[in-house]
């Protein structure tokens, strides 16, 4: 199920503005209950998720602000953990796809109640690193232009328009939300209009809701979003192909902060086996680690971290980079972790968030698959 | 040929019900193998998380073997075919890693098939002892 639309009320707006004005429309009309946003702190030049009810507060509200802090996967957690008391109107959570692909792996975790969410996603153009956000805005001086920057690159054929974007951002193949409810996307469109994509039932429900208040006219398939979709995934595809430093050598700076886990929008477990309590030892044991190979390196047990981490949860890595974005040794773990991700995923031709139907792969088999694995000369 | 004296150390993760007890049937059965092997008994190959066996990887041994039942034997009806995909994961992982997957072997070895379970100990020693020793045993900064 996919059609699109273009918005009445939104014409001729320039793509933030229209956003915003879009969610306004959905909590005046009482469409939804409350709206999950980033939105502008600019006293502080940053931008954060905020729950937003009341329609005048969305004023710089900003979804394509090009910064990320946390996958919002983590803020729809909370909001979603148990069922709301008051059961009418819903929440919704303007997610990145990165997000909307987290949300959908932490429902299949059993970690998010989907049925008081809308999920209404957008093309992301991709984000800075934070703090290179932050000196950006402040270079520049105003956060609208930085953003403005930011989109009309994404279109540029040059070679690698996007090198001072997060190493994630450059990398992502799945940059338009396609499994949401509704996404609002702009690759492609004409004058910068935002169109309206209906790609559930639930945002099939929220858009009839809306129908009247916006005017909505439905829209074929614009054949410049095709192309320009088609272009940036085989330039970044490309981009996936490099070679990768060695791992062990790349981990070596690694002081088990557990950062990495912390921001994970995957790491859900209240009791992870990889914390101190689990991994550490009594004074005494550490000698004895110590004695079997002569010495023994403190921290200990840094590459056994990664390397489980990685058994635990690159079926469903999302690739969001917040990992190498929390990481202070400059570990270049986003493109590690995605990289590992990639190769398990494909094992099972995943997709994490792809679709709420397909089963986890570490929850379900095939009766016959994986010859390799009982082939040992592979 | 010159054969190496290298002697690898193999640790076994066995499931209680085929493959333990098929280690079992080849010792009361005096069938010969290798002494390389350390077993450890595991309700199931499916309740084995993949950090141990990276664990005695990272700590030096030289191979790793996980046992269960053949699949539709599993006692609890599935975990050996849940063990496969997790050990296709850890496969992929430690290739990514620049470690040796064919360091860990997967192999489904019922209760009766003391025999398998030896001629699978001498294969791996033999395939193991060609491959060297892990790297690992000596890098101490893991």
């Amino acid at each position: 199920m996919s059609r699109s639309f273009s918005v009445g009320q939104l014409k001729g707006l320039e793509v933030s503005e229209a956003i915003r004005r879009f969610l306004g429309t959905l909590l005046e009309s009482g469409a939804v209950r409350a709206v999950l946003v980033p939105k502008h702190t600019p006293a502080t030049n940053m931008v954060t998720q905020a729950l937003v009810t009341d329609r005048e507060k969305l004023d710089g509200a900003d979804p394509l602000a090009p910064v990320q802090m946390i996958n919002a996967a983590h803020a729809v957690r909370e909001l979603a953990k148990e069922p709301l008391e008051q059961n009418e109107g819903k929440i919704a959570t303007v997610l990145r796809p990165c997000e909307v692909r987290a949300v959908i792996e932490l429902v299949k975790l059993k970690q998010i109640l989907p049925d008081s969410l809308y999920l209404i996603g957008y093309d992301c153009p991709g984000v800075y690193e934070v703090m290179q956000y932050r000196d950006r805005v402040e270079a520049v001086g105003d956060a609208d232009e930085v953003r403005v920057e930011v989109l009309e690159r994404f279109a540029e054929a040059a070679a690698d328009p996007e090198a001072d974007l997060r190493v994630a951002c450059q990398l992502c193949t799945y940059f338009t939300a396609d499994s949401a409810d509704l996404s609002l996307s702009w690759i492609g469109a004409d004058d910068q209009s935002l169109l309206l994509n209906v790609l559930s039932e639930k945002g099939e429900q929220l858009t009839q809701a809306l129908q009247g208040a916006v005017g909505l006219e439905e829209v074929g398939e614009a054949p410049e979003r095709t192309e320009q979709i088609k272009a940036v995934r085989a330039r970044r595809l490309k981009a996936q192909d490099e070679e990768q430093e060695d791992l062990l050598s790349a981990l070596a700076p690694c002081i088990r902060c557990y950062n990495c886990r912390e921001v994970c929008p995957i790491c859900y477990c209240k009791e992870c086996l990889l914390v101190p309590a689990k991994m550490g030892y009594s004074s005494e044991r550490y000698l004895r680690r110590a004695q079997k190979k002569g010495q023994i390196k403190m921290p200990v047990d840094t590459v056994l971290y990664h390397l489980t981490k990685m058994n635990h949860m690159a079926s469903s890595c999302v690739a969001c980079g917040l990992c190498e974005q929390a990481c202070p040794m400059d570990i270049p773990l986003g493109r590690i972790y995605s990289r590992v991700g990639r190769h398990v995923q494909a094992l099972f031709d995943y997709v994490p968030g792809r679709s709420l139907e397909e089963e986890l792969p570490v929850t379900t088999f095939k009766e016959e698959e994986l010859p390799q694995v009982e082939d040992i000369k592979r | 040929m010159e054969r190496s004296t290298f002697e690898p150390t193999i640790i076994g993760f066995l499931c209680n019900w085929c493959t333990y007890a098929g280690a079992d049937l080849a010792g009361t059965s005096r069938i010969q193998y290798p002494p390389n092997i350390r077993i450890i008994r595991m309700m199931c190959s499916g309740s084995l998380d993949p950090t141990y066996v990276l664990k005695v990887l990272l700590e030096g041994a030289d191979g790793v073997l996980i046992g269960g039942c053949h699949p539709g034997e599993c006692h609890y009806i599935s975990g050996n075919l849940k063990a496969r995909r997790r050990v296709a994961i850890l496969k992929s992982v430690l290739q990514d890693a620049g470690l040796e997957p064919e360091r860990v072997w997967l192999r489904w070895i019922s209760a009766s098939e003391g025999a398998y379970f030896a001629e699978t100990v001498r294969e791996m020693v033999d395939h193991i002892r060609a491959l060297g020793p892990n790297p690992l045993k000596l890098e101490w900064a893991v």
